[in-house]
């Protein structure tokens, strides 16, 4: 079982810390999504893990080891971490090959790993002629070219179209559940909620939470519950007595905060409201990280006076 | 990590892009496409006159170990490159063995066929065999050094563009020009110290392959600077 180890590590550009003190776990069998807005420092974590750019500070080991120790790397870690590497002028194929003749892997797990892509139909096109969702995905294909036990993915969704969203969620899902490392960036909460176990929020290069995803969910996630009815009159004065915060929206909705849809859909029946819909808005997962994050972000736009 | 495979997976990144291996065939074509030429000037060093091409196949040898370099320097190539192969003086090592066994291999081939065209085109005046051996093997080395050279330029630079508009005037302007003044110390520039290996006659400090040690050492020192950057800096 291989975990990634990151101990205090930090790195200075030119005296700016892109990476702050982090100290963190990833372990084997669950997918750890690792979020943070543009410039966070995420992409800078996973060069500094791979051993691509020297750390200023601290250190980050793979089971133990720095990556530069490794012996055939690709056979034991697998990364993503900008799909345009891929040299427009070759084949898929070709761009494969190379890297699989590095690490001894035989040619045979090309093909598997262009089958498992989706690339196997245009293997032999230049990779000039992909779009971004595909060049994911040949990215993708490499970072398993060597059946890697750790596998690190640089916001692998970009550029994805929806069908290929539920195909990347379910690889990660089944890589978890093969027993390996998934360390997954991306900025968007909502989107990585969808396929994380855990999850680590970054935010101008400091840790910001390293939590279960559900635990941030209950902690964080103030819940709404979104209630038409055919009897307004009646559901404001049952909203008013029981004491919940309510408005009623444009299309005739009502949002009710801080409940679940489970209490309010007791209390609804108990006192006989007519019900047309009950239920929870997810939105808010993503504004509970937008609010951790706000204070931290880099690149926030200035606040507009009211 | 062992060598052989490091080598075998740069190899497979040259053959896979058709600029490369239109750089190598560029290399042939000017060299021994300009040898029936040889006669034309008839005044001119014997030797000298049937690989008068190198001028354009060295451009040809510049611009294939520019490239090969220069494409790992763009769009995040590189540290895709080095997650396979972290050890980064062994890659450089076998990236520049990548370059050179290629070019070695095309410029002897280069050099023999333009010398059978040459003696061919020159009749009696054409140079003996000892010499023009030298002359074949001269091409052959000369061109991989010069490819080596381009490699390690681009490699402290990081960039092809950078790379190509410092060597391509330098070659074109800087080394023709004051290369007329023979003699100088514009024999000792490591394209013109080089081909001394390819003349007949020559009448400065350097001899065939006290030229080629002298451009050889110019390589070296280029390399040993590439290799410094890519063992350094962050990918």
């Amino acid at each position: 079982m291989t975990s990634i180890d990151v101990r205090d590590l930090t790195k200075e550009y030119g005296g700016r810390r892109a990476v702050d003190g982090l100290t963190f776990s990833v372990r084997p069998g669950r997918v750890t999504g690792f979020l943070g807005p543009n410039g966070a420092g995420k992409s800078t974590t996973f060069r500094l893990v791979l051993g691509l750019d020297r750390p200023t500070a601290g250190t980050a080991t793979l089971g133990g080891d720095a990556y530069a120790r490794l012996r055939e790397p690709l056979r034991r870690v697998g990364a993503l971490l900008d799909a345009r590497a891929a040299h427009g002028s070759r084949t898929a194929r070709g761009h494969l090959l190379a890297l699989a003749a590095s690490n001894r892997i035989p040619a045979r797990r090309v093909d598997t790993v262009l089958e498992e892509t989706g690339l196997a139909a245009v293997a032999r096109q230049r990779v000039r002629t992909y779009s971004l969702g595909m060049r994911q995905r040949l990215g993708i294909a490499a970072a398993l070219l060597g059946d890697p036990e750790v596998i690190l993915l640089d916001e692998p969704a970009n550029g994805l179209d929806p069908e290929g969203i539920v195909w990347i969620r379910t690889l990660l899902r089944r890589l978890a559940a093969e027993g390996r490392t998934v360390l997954v960036s991306s900025h968007l909460m909502g989107e990585t909620a969808a396929f994380a176990d855990h999850l680590l929020i970054l935010g101008r290069g400091r840790l910001l939470a390293d939590t279960p995803v559900r635990d941030f969910i209950h902690a964080r996630v103030r819940p709404q519950v979104r209630v038409r009815t055919t009897d307004p009159a009646a559901l404001a004065d049952l909203l008013a007595r029981h004491g919940h915060d309510a408005s009623c929206e444009e299309d005739g909705a009502w949002t009710v905060r801080h409940t679940r849809v489970d209490v309010l859909g007791r209390l609804l029946s108990e006192a006989g409201v007519p019900v047309l819909e009950l239920s929870a808005r997810e939105a808010t997962l993503e504004e509970a990280y937008l609010d951790l994050t706000a204070s931290e972000a880099e690149f926030t736009a200035p606040r507009q006076e009211a | 990590m062992p060598f052989v495979p490091v080598l075998h997976a740069e190899w497979i990144k040259i053959r896979t892009l058709r600029s490369q291996l239109g750089g190598l065939a560029a290399m042939f074509v000017t060299i021994a496409g300009l040898s029936p030429l040889a006669a034309v000037d008839a005044d001119s060093d014997p030797l000298f006159s049937v690989y008068f091409g190198i001028s354009f196949g060295q451009i040809a040898a510049i611009a294939f170990g520019t490239t090969a370099v220069s494409s790992e320097y763009r769009d995040g190539a590189l540290r895709l490159t080095l997650t396979a192969v972290p050890d980064r003086g062994r890659w450089f090592a076998a990236k520049t063995t990548a370059i050179a066994l290629p070019v070695l291999a095309v410029g002897l081939l280069t050099g023999f066929v333009s010398l059978l065209v040459g003696r061919a085109a020159l009749g009696a005046s054409a140079p003996g065999w000892a010499e023009g051996v030298r002359g074949a093997v001269g091409c052959g080395v000369h061109l991989t050094l010069m490819a080596l050279f381009a490699a390690g330029v681009a490699a402290v630079l990081r960039s092809g563009v950078a790379t190509l508009s410092v060597l391509i005037p330098f070659l074109l302007i800087v080394s023709f020009v004051i290369g007329d003044f023979s003699g100088s110390v514009a024999d000792y520039l490591p394209d013109r110290a080089g081909q001394v290996a390819l003349h007949s006659d020559w009448g400065g400090a350097l001899g065939p392959w006290s030229g080629l040690g002298v451009t050889a050492l110019w390589t070296a020192a280029v390399l040993a600077a590439g290799a410094w950057g890519v063992r350094r800096r962050d990918a």
